[in-house]
C-alpha cells in the first residue's frame, strides 16, 4: 500500500508544491510541463463532469482510477488543489487529503509569513509535516 | 473551553508586524514576487507607494508589545494578592502570563540571583509554524521582538525595570533574558 506522488496547485493553477515517495515511472516532461498538464486535466475533467451530471454536482471531480494507481483530489472553497497519486488498495485518501490540507497546509504555509501569497512553497517544516501525515495514513491502512 | 481557532487572529495579526518589519528592512527580504502576487491581493497604489506604507522599525515593535504588556498585566492581576519577591513576580510571569498569552507555561525559569533572569519556551509559538530547523534562522529572532516588549512591559507595571533580550538558537525554542537596570 503506497502513496505515490502528490501535487498543490494554487487557485491560478501554478504548482505550490510537488512532493515524491516511490514513483516508479515518470513521464518524459519536466515536472513545470508536467503540472500544467496534470491541472489542465483536471480542469477539463471537472467541467466534462459537471456538464455531464446527472445530478446536482455538489463535490466536483473527486477520484479517478486506472488499472494500476488512483488519483484523488481536493478543491477547497479557495481554489487550492491538492492531488495525490495512490495505489489501489490505499484507503481514506479523502480524509488524508483534508488532512493535509487542515493541519499541513493551513498550519505551517498560511502561518508562516515568510510564504508569500500564491508563491511556491520553500519551507522545510511544511515538507516534514507532510510527509510525516502521508507515512502516518500509509502505516495506518497498512495495519488495519 | 478554548478552541485552537480562537488564537488565529492574534497569530496572523503577529504576523503581518514581522512581515511589515522585514519589509522595511532593506536587504533583508527582498520582495520581487510583491509585482506578480495575485491581482485581488495587490495594493491599489502604485509608483509612491513606498511614501504611503508606514515602516515598522524593531524599536517600534518592542514598543507595541510594551504597551500591550503593560495593559495585559494591569488585567490579569486585579485579584491576585501581592508578590512577595522578585522571583515571584517572575514566576507569576512565567506561568499566568505566559498561559493567558501562548496557552502554555514557560518551561524553564533561571536566574542568577542578581536581577538576570532567563526564561526559556521549548516551543515558541511564534517559531512553531515557521521552522524546527537552521531555515530561516537569521530571521528568527524578529519574531521574539514583539514578545521582548510584552515581557518587560508587563514587568515595569509590577515594579521591574528591565531590558529584555531574546536569542533563537535551535527553533523552535526561544530564550528570554531579562536583567534588571538599577
Amino acid at each position: 500500500m503506497s502513496a505515490y506522488n502528490m501535487y498543490v496547485f494554487g487557485k491560478n493553477g501554478l504548482l505550490l508544491h510537488y512532493s515524491e515517495w516511490n514513483r516508479k515511472r515518470r513521464s518524459n516532461m519536466t515536472l513545470d510541463e508536467e503540472a500544467k498538464l496534470m491541472y489542465g486535466s483536471l480542469f477539463s475533467l471537472k467541467n466534462f463532469c459537471r456538464k455531464v451530471s446527472p445530478l446536482d454536482f455538489k463535490d466536483g471531480f473527486m477520484c479517478y482510477k486506472t488499472t494500476s494507481y488512483m488519483l484523488s483530489v481536493l478543491e477547497t472553497l479557495t481554489g487550492l488543489k491538492f492531488v495525490i497519486n495512490t495505489d489501489l488498495n490505499l484507503s481514506g485518501t479523502r480524509s488524508l487529503l483534508e488532512k493535509i490540507y487542515s493541519e499541513v497546509f493551513v498550519e505551517y504555509v498560511v502561518k508562516n509569513p515568510m510564504w508569500q501569497i500564491g508563491q511556491p512553497i520553500q519551507s522545510e517544516l511544511f515538507k516534514t509535516k507532510l510527509h510525516e501525515v502521508v507515512n502516518q495514513h500509509v502505516a495506518s491502512v497498512q495495519r488495519s | 473551553g478554548m478552541n485552537p481557532n480562537d488564537d488565529g487572529m492574534f497569530e496572523f495579526l503577529h504576523m503581518e508586524l514581522v512581515a511589515m518589519l522585514l519589509e522595511s528592512e532593506p536587504g533583508q527580504v527582498s520582495n520581487p514576487s510583491k509585482a506578480v502576487v495575485s491581482h485581488d491581493i495587490e495594493r491599489k497604489d502604485t509608483g509612491d507607494a513606498e511614501t504611503t506604507i508606514q515602516s515598522i522599525t524593531l524599536s517600534s515593535m518592542e514598543y507595541i508589545g510594551f504597551s500591550t504588556g503593560y495593559r495585559m498585566v494591569e488585567r490579569l492581576t486585579k485579584d491576585w494578592p501581592r508578590f512577595k519577591d522578585e522571583l515571584d513576580t517572575m514566576k507569576f510571569i512565567c506561568k499566568e502570563f505566559w498561559t493567558s498569552v501562548f496557552r502554555k507555561q514557560v518551561d524553564n525559569l533561571r536566574t542568577n540571583k542578581q536581577g538576570v533572569y532567563v526564561l526559556q519556551d521549548n516551543c515558541f509559538r511564534f517559531l512553531a509554524k515557521i521552522s524546527q530547523s537552521q531555515q530561516y534562522i537569521e530571521l528568527s529572532p524578529k519574531f521574539a521582538v514583539y514578545t521582548c516588549g510584552l515581557i518587560r512591559g508587563s514587568l515595569a507595571n509590577l515594579g521591574m525595570t528591565c531590558a529584555v533580550t531574546a536569542e533563537v538558537t535551535s527553533p523552535p525554542a526561544c530564550r528570554f533574558q531579562s536583567s534588571e537596570m538599577a
